[in-house]
């Protein structure tokens, strides 16, 4: 409210007169400096806190040294203050505060829970709890928050963060009212006016009203622009993000966390020199938070990465893996690039970067600074793309062609709509995408999918972007991205291709969810919630209500399997397998079945059901390669290269794979094929070199390029002169070139 | 056969190009000479691990029997494996083999070490690492191989070590416990021509340990699992083990001229005497190959390309004659 900032403000002149004559009457309080430096008064501030760390209570003195950045001595006098007072709940809290901001999260909860056992109607304590939890997205910080508001509603920092929580959840009307109950609470409120920035911004508006409002409280107050930016940020406007970051560090030089965000954000846009300066100089200066020091270790990581650049793409690959998997990589990325162009009828108007991080962890830190990051396998800033590298998780788990097909789909719908487009509707077009490619690719539906359609946890179309955001169970996020890929399933199937198109062109225009569909699909979003989910019962509903029956069934079939009780595994596993057709993880019908086959000589039964396995989208390597095998026995060789040919997209980096493929092509007279499957072997640096260089030798001359024949076969003779094949191989040589 | 000492010059001569032609020409050697082979697939514990153990036991007994040449082969498992079995089956080739002959012993399953003392686990009482040493002690076979394939392995080779001896582990030290896929490589080699690196037809030891080593290490790089087995060995019988051969130790050297099994028909040329004088070019020219490879570093690249291609060409076609 005006009074008390009036109050505030009043206060702050009072004091710097006093410390501007030299003495005090009185002496300071930490209140008294914070509200000194809250209104741009650095000096005097620092003076202030100075003046505290002569003071005889060690948490006065403690706050003191907070105020002059010396968080060490803080963090001394805090431990002091609270084993002198074992009951004191604020001491708790203000130390529970200092270590928030100093990126100990952990001690911090402890503390804050400490406090709420020695007062439980502490809203400071809930307060801080809060804070933690809103740093991790974790959905927690809702109901801390709002405790604390319950606990004291004139708290404005926990309106504050209320409001910046609901803008995180794209709710602009819950974060304006919050804003606003902050405001008039306390009129310099200057993280309720960044909010009111940041949701002008979002929407296109002007946000100089508030921003001027800010620097009326005080013109160095940088937060403000970094408020602004980390919801840019959010909304995958990378671009404009950088944009405020560097006003936040323009405004303040010393706001060591706007600028480090602003390295990581550079990062993001492909960048590496002017991170690195950023980063360092925060790092110099005491900032050294974990998204700080580990994207420096990602940024000198690079010197073990490879470029590769041509006119529509730059590809970066681990050195260990570049030779391997460049040529299967440009080929997706070519591919992708020509098919989304006609499909989304636009062109990029830069190349794409796409990077792919054998270690998981290096992958996250390039996501979000932190490693972690769990079940993501891909990410996209707008032109940029990151992604988990085929050798970056287990054989079987992940399928690299879909999730980069998934991302360049996220290049070109960011591009085509300035990156204001929701993210439910960019990651439902992405998973939509995969399966267009192939209808083996993309995620089946997994059980825990199954699970909140049976017990009706989808979201409402309109309400579907807090499933990303702020899951409010475990596996929202998964169920979320399955949800939005079957929605755009549901709309190409009813209303086509163009139809997307058309709400690409519609969130373009900043119109909302609800507007867009409302305006395309002819109807509100409560009618398309519910003829979706009509639409999607009838396919998977009755899957969805017998799933307890199915998994009850499959573990006894697992336990027949075990057994080896072959004749009871034929005669249930279909049954099983019918109950729930896209079961393809761990422990699944087919493979039970295949091996059932196996075992009692049944071979072309069990190619038969490893085929449905194939086709239904399973990815083991080892089931598929016996499906190889068992084609080749069959005579089939075209149907074994073709199975082999998908493990090229879940898990390259198998030796056996690229000789087997390297031989069937050569037998199938598929030069072009033969020679990428060949040189594959070789770039796994193979034991067996002489192998592996006659065999790219004997593809290049099948190719009709015998001067490269030539040079891979000497080096096939050099590793082992009197390897015969090779012998052949060249003898043949030399008289076609006499012949000559 | 040519004599010992000018073998051993060609082979020192040899050994500074590189370790996998050794065995081309020490493959003569040995040809005569029989190899005995004695598994010993350990107490499993759990059903999973005794399966596992036999299997690979009799993986292995198969392909060596069907492997054809002079070997003899002794292998136990499952519930025959018990000390006496294992006495009686070290007295019987102590029995049979002749100082020339070869002898490689393969122990499949649990082992532990306590710190002094390594023990490989069976049913009843275990059997030690100077107990197996000893066991092996009283066989004439001069020249003999211990693939010890267990967890804590690596424990073993001090107890094992001695010239003339190469000690093969799959872990570093006694300290790695957990079970280990060493041996499904092991033996996977011996049936993989992609093993055999030289073309030669036979697979060595040294051969066999390096295919093994390196798909050991891709099972936990693939798998995502932090390594905890790390192959050796050692062959001099005076060093530490080592994980690649050296040429300034020596270390290598024993196992690059140790044959496992035969791939091919390579050695029947030799046998006819109408051919002599072909092999004698053929060996020529394999020496030239050698040189030029070793010189190398200080040719021109062109001039080392066209000596290089004339002399494989030349050896290609003496081969084509020796092959008909």
């Amino acid at each position: 409210m005006k009074g008390k900032a009036h109050q505030a403000r009043t206060l702050a002149a009072a004091l710097l007169a006093a410390l501007a004559g030299a003495s005090l009457a009185r002496a300071a309080t930490a209140e008294e400096c914070q509200s000194l430096r809250k209104h741009g008064h650095r000096d005097q501030a620092n003076a202030c806190f100075q003046s505290l760390t002569q003071a005889r209570e060690p948490a006065i003195r403690a706050e003191g040294f907070w105020g002059l950045e010396m968080y060490q001595d803080a963090n001394n006098e805090f431990r002091t203050a609270v084993a002198q007072s074992a009951a004191s709940a604020n001491y708790r809290i203000r130390w529970g505060r200092l270590l928030h901001e100093r990126f100990n999260n952990k001690d911090a909860a402890d503390l804050f829970q400490e406090a709420i056992q020695r007062d439980p109607k502490n809203a400071q304590a809930y307060l801080g709890l809060a804070q933690v939890s809103a740093d991790g997205f974790d959905n927690k910080a809702v109901e801390e928050a709002k405790k604390a508001i319950e606990l004291d509603p004139k708290l404005v920092e926990a309106h504050e963060l209320m409001a910046n929580l609901a803008l995180e959840d794209s709710d602009t009307k819950v974060a304006a009212a919050e804003a606003e109950e902050a405001l008039k609470i306390s009129s310099d409120a200057l993280d309720a006016m960044a909010i009111h920035a940041a949701i002008e911004v979002l929407a296109d508006r002007s946000p100089d009203a508030w921003l001027a409002k800010v620097r009326q409280v005080n013109p160095s107050y940088g937060e403000a622009y970094a408020l602004v930016a980390h919801h840019l940020f959010l909304n995958r406007r990378y671009d404009d993000a950088v944009a405020y970051y560097r006003k936040a560090v323009e405004a303040d030089p010393k706001l060591w966390s706007a600028r480090s965000e602003l390295g990581i954000n550079l990062m993001r846009l492909g960048q590496t020199e002017e991170p690195l300066q950023q980063l360092e100089m925060c790092y110099d200066n005491g900032y050294r938070d974990a998204a700080t020091v580990n994207s420096l270790r990602l940024l000198d990581s690079y010197k073990n990465f490879l470029t590769f650049r041509d006119d529509r793409s730059i590809i970066r690959l681990h050195k260990k893996e570049a030779e391997l998997l460049l040529p299967y990589v440009q080929t997706e990325v070519d591919r992708s690039i020509a098919t989304y162009e006609k499909k989304y009828k636009m062109k990029l108007p830069d190349r794409v970067q796409v990077e792919l991080y054998p270690d998981h962890e290096d992958f996250a830190v390039r996501t979000l600074g932190m490693p972690g990051l769990g079940g993501i396998l891909g990410v996209t800033f707008g032109e940029v793309l990151a992604m988990d590298s085929p050798s970056g998780r287990p054989p079987g788990t992940y399928q690299w062609g879909s999730t980069l097909w998934h991302e360049m789909s996220h290049v070109f719908i960011l591009t085509a709509t300035n990156h204001r487009v929701p993210r439910w509707f960019t990651e439902g077009l992405s998973v939509h995408e995969e399966t267009q490619v192939s209808p083996e690719w993309g995620d089946r539906v997994t059980p825990e999918i199954l699970v909140a359609i049976r017990d009706k946890k989808l979201l409402p179309v309109a309400e579907l972007e807090r499933g990303f955001v702020r899951p409010e169970y475990p596996t929202q996020v998964i169920v979320s991205y399955f949800q939005a890929g079957r929605l755009l399933d549901y709309i190409k199937d009813r209303w086509g291709d163009d139809k997307i198109l058309d709400m690409v062109h519609s969130f373009a225009q900043l119109k909302t969810t609800p507007e867009t569909i409302q305006q395309n699909l002819g109807m509100s979003p409560e009618e398309f919630d519910k003829q979706f989910l009509e639409w999607l019962y009838k396919d998977l509903g009755k899957t969805a209500a017998s799933f307890d029956e199915w998994r009850n069934h499959l573990k006894e079939l697992a336990e027949l399997a075990k057994e080896k009780n072959w004749d009871e595994v034929l005669k249930k596993g279909d049954e099983v397998l019918q109950m729930y057709p896209d079961y393809v993880e761990g422990a699944n019908p087919y493979e039970f079945l295949a091996e059932a086959h196996i075992a009692k000589g049944e071979k072309k039964a069990a190619a038969q059901v490893l085929t449905q396995y194939e086709k239904i989208g399973g990815r083991s390597t080892e089931a598929l390669k016996e499906l190889a095998s068992l084609e080749q026995e069959a005579e089939d060789p075209k149907g074994a290269a073709a199975t082999l040919e998908r493990i090229n997209y879940i898990y390259p980096m198998d030796e056996d794979l690229h000789r087997k493929l390297c031989d069937l092509w050569f037998d199938q007279n598929n030069p072009a094929a033969d020679v990428r499957e060949c040189n594959a072997v070789l770039a796994m640096h193979p034991l067996d070199q002489a192998s592996a260089q006659f065999d790219v030798a004997r593809a290049y001359f099948a190719a009709g390029e015998p001067d490269q024949a030539r040079n891979h076969l000497l080096a096939s003779l050099e590793a082992a002169p009197g390897y015969r094949p090779a012998q052949k191989l060249l003898l043949q040589l030399e008289d076609s070139q006499k012949g000559k | 056969m040519a004599p010992a000492p000018e073998v051993g010059a060609r082979v020192r001569a040899r050994w500074l190009v590189g370790l996998g032609l050794l065995c081309i020409f020490l493959s003569g050697i040995s040809a005569r000479a029989a190899t005995y082979y004695i598994t010993i697939a350990g107490l499993g514990g759990e059903p999973d691990y005794e399966q596992r153990f036999q299997g690979l036991a009799g993986d292995l007994d198969k392909l060596l029997k069907d492997s054809g040449g002079d070997l003899h082969v002794y292998t136990v498992s499952g519930k025959d494996v018990t000390r006496t079995r294992v006495n009686d089956i070290f007295a019987t080739v102590a029995r049979e083999a002749r100082s020339d002959d070869d002898l490689v012993v393969i122990l499949i399953g649990h082992g532990s070490f306590d710190g002094a003392q390594y023990k490989f686990n069976l049913p009843g009482p275990d059997i030690s690492g100077n107990e197996l040493a000893s066991l092996c002690e009283r066989i004439a076979a001069k020249r003999q191989l211990i693939v010890n394939t267990t967890s804590a392995s690596g424990g073993s080779v001090a107890a094992l070590k001695k010239s003339g001896r190469a000690i093969i582990t799959a872990t570093k030290s006694g300290t790695e416990k957990n079970a280990t896929v060493f041996a499904r490589y092991w033996i996977e080699a011996m049936r993989d021509p992609a093993a055999d690196v030289d073309k030669n037809e036979a697979i060595t030891a040294l051969e066999a340990f390096q295919y093994a080593e390196r798909k050991t290490a891709d099972f936990y790089e693939s798998q995502k699992r932090l390594a905890t087995e790390h192959p050796q060995f050692e062959d001099t019988g005076k060093s530490d083990p080592v994980r690649a051969p050296s040429t300034e130790s020596n270390e290598g050297l024993l196992l690059s001229t140790f044959t496992l099994v035969r791939i091919g028909q390579a050695q029947r040329a030799a046998a006819d005497p109408t051919k002599r004088d072909l092999l004698a070019k053929k060996e020529a020219l394999e020496q030239k190959i050698d040189k030029l490879k070793y010189e190398k570093a200080a040719m021109r690249e062109d001039e080392y390309k066209n000596q290089l291609t004339a002399a494989l060409v030349e050896l290609a076609r003496v081969q084509q004659e020796l092959d008909k």
